[in-house]
């Protein structure tokens, strides 16, 4: 993790579909692949499969019955679309932000170091205190709770509980982060600073990667570097943000760009 | 035209409105009605005796004064074992088949088993209980075969309640603590189960007070004898030794259906006061399980 330079690709996808209720085929064989530093937006209409795909990467779609995963999946160079696969670490090292905001029913302090304590990685309260503190200042949330961490997380606005959850992710020292429409229930301003938060962690030379699935098309130029573009279970482009929004290629896509679906 | 069509129908609607509130009012009223009407008659009729001298405080034999002193210990006891048995399998259970029971004709066979089960009369569960614990087993007429007698009147309401107060824990909070490395196991215990807390405890006392109040299901169990139990006994096999679960013993349910089986004067009033004393349990279980329900929830989202 730790030699992860800017341009490595770290994950990668090959022929990657997938099956619900072991008949409907809700993605087709789909090649992307995303580097560390990089921030990639997945686009496309309403059931096109990007929710499907985001969860194929942190094995998530495992935890759907009759839900299939078909083709390879590299994660430092290795498959890890395998029976075999540990399920648990993998997870520590790709962390997932969703739609709703997620905080549990603890304070913010216990929200953060929840998943850490259980993996056995902190000792004493020093390594506490410390990852509390760094991962809420990366999240940009903590000038606005350090007063109050002891109080309990769903007394947060929403925008402070998704940036407590992109915290509570980065606490586990991810080198992929997933977002899945992390913006949707939040205002314009959380939404901006949610943002903020995703380029300042893309610029923070860390190499981590980000991936965030977006219906909202300024907000996929804001933020990303290269976006990928989904149309009924295919993957139909990818290419810079720049490229996507300036130049598309294909006829779908610069139809959803210019709202005629979508 | 339209304008007049839009009056009328909001007009019906109002109406429509109107009527399904009244009558939703007046069943409501009447269920009100009839519950205070049914406690404030068994308390008028038995607070007299519930709060004569000896009587909480006298066994059931004392010649002057007859009390339910053994009787009130004895369902106190019972509810106690029955819990102590009934909430570990029935947490199991209820985790079992929300969080891991795979989705097959099995998993649908022990859902329907239960259900099942929650709707066999009592009588039946103690007889079998009768049979099974007390004759086969041989543990004769005994705490332990009306606890579990109860047990299995009580699972099936438990894992019922249980496996609600799971499902309606938002179930972003189960993938956000997956996705987060965590096990089934620790996702389970660490956020499900905090999460679920306050509606489990509101569950178990509810039942607790269904528990508490049966009698069908221990007479051929636990039995109608009048204890005889020995405060300062430290042998746990005396039968006289209140803490024996080999003894048998007489709640208060059973207490009042056998004084009402054998009419002897002065009987009446006995069972007025001990009605009055098992109906006062029950409304604070009731009572407990909201309380406490508050409690947990608010001490959960305001730590
Ligand atoms: N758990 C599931 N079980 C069965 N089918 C599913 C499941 N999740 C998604 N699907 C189906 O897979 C297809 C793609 O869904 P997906 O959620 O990936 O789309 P999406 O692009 O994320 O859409 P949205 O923008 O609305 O979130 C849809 O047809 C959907 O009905
Ligand atoms: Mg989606």
């Amino acid at each position: 993790m730790s030699d992860t330079t800017q341009n490595e690709a770290l994950l990668t996808t090959r022929n990657v579909t997938v099956t619900y209720d072991l008949t409907h085929e809700a993605l087709h064989k789909t090649d992307l692949t995303f580097k560390g530093g990089e921030v990639t937006a997945l686009i496309g209409p309403s059931g096109c499969g990007k929710s499907t795909f985001l969860r194929c990467l942190n094995l998530m779609n495992r935890e759907i019955p009759k839900c299939r995963v078909g083709g390879e999946i590299f994660y430092h160079g290795r498959n890890i679309n395998t029976k075999t696969e540990n399920l648990f670490e993998l997870r520590k090292s790709i962390g997932m932000v969703f739609q709703q905001p997620t905080p549990f029913r603890k304070s913010i302090r216990e929200n953060i170091l929840f998943a850490p304590k259980k993996h056995g990685r902190l000792h004493g309260k020093d390594e506490e205190d410390e990852l509390v503190e760094t991962s809420l200042k990366q999240a940009a949330l903590w000038d606005e709770v350090k007063d109050k961490l002891k109080q309990s997380a769903h007394a947060l606005s929403g925008g402070q509980q998704q940036r407590l959850c992109i915290a509570r992710t980065l606490a586990m020292k991810p080198d992929v982060i997933l977002y899945d429409e992390p913006c949707s229930a939040l205002d314009p301003i959380s939404t901006f600073t949610i943002e903020e938060t995703i380029r300042s962690i893309a610029e923070a030379g860390a190499g981590i990667c980000q991936i965030i699935v977006t219906h909202n098309m300024e907000q996929a130029g804001r933020v990303s570097d290269r976006t990928a573009f989904f149309y009924m279970g295919d993957m139909v482009e990818t290419g810079t943000t720049q490229q996507i929004f300036s130049a598309p290629k294909d006829q779908r896509l610069s139809d959803y760009l210019t709202g005629r679906f979508g | 035209m339209a304008n007049r069509n839009l009056d009328a129908h909001v007009k019906r609607i109002g109406l429509q409105n109107k009527i399904a509130t009244g009558i939703l009012t007046c069943i409501v009223g009447f269920v009100l009605v009839l519950l205070a009407a049914i406690v404030v008659y068994i308390l008028v009729q038995g607070a007299g005796k519930a709060l004569s001298p000896g009587f909480l405080t006298n066994p059931s034999t004392d010649d002057v004064a007859p009390g339910i002193l053994y009787q009130l210990f004895d369902s106190f006891y019972m509810l106690l074992i029955t819990l102590v048995i009934s909430v570990p399998i029935s947490l199991g259970a209820a985790i079992f088949l929300v969080e891991y029971a795979p989705d097959n004709w099995i998993t649908s066979a022990a859902s329907t088993a239960i259900e099942t089960l929650s709707s066999l009369p009592s009588i039946v569960v103690g007889m079998f209980g009768s049979l099974f614990f007390v004759v086969t087993l041989g543990w004769g007429i005994s705490i332990i075969a009306g606890a579990l007698a109860l047990t299995m009147f009580n699972i099936p309401i438990l894992v019922r309640t249980i496996q609600q107060a799971l499902e309606d824990v938002p179930r972003s909070q189960h993938d956000a603590a997956l996705a987060m490395g965590l096990t089934r196991w620790e996702t389970t215990v660490n956020v499900m189960l905090p999460a679920a807390m306050p509606a489990i405890v509101t569950g178990i006392v509810i039942s607790a007070g269904r528990v508490f109040g049966e009698a069908a299901a221990l007479i051929f169990t636990s039995g109608s004898a009048a204890a005889r139990l020995n405060f300062a006994s430290t042998n746990l096999a005396s039968p006289t030794n209140p803490f024996n679960i080999f003894r048998p013993a007489e709640t208060l349910a059973v207490h009042i259906w056998k004084l009402k089986m054998e009419p002897t004067p002065g009987n009446d009033e006995i069972v007025w006061g001990t009605a009055a004393v098992l109906l006062v349990c029950v409304l604070l279980f009731n009572v407990l399980a909201r309380v406490l329900g508050k409690f947990l929830a608010r001490r959960l989202t305001a730590e």
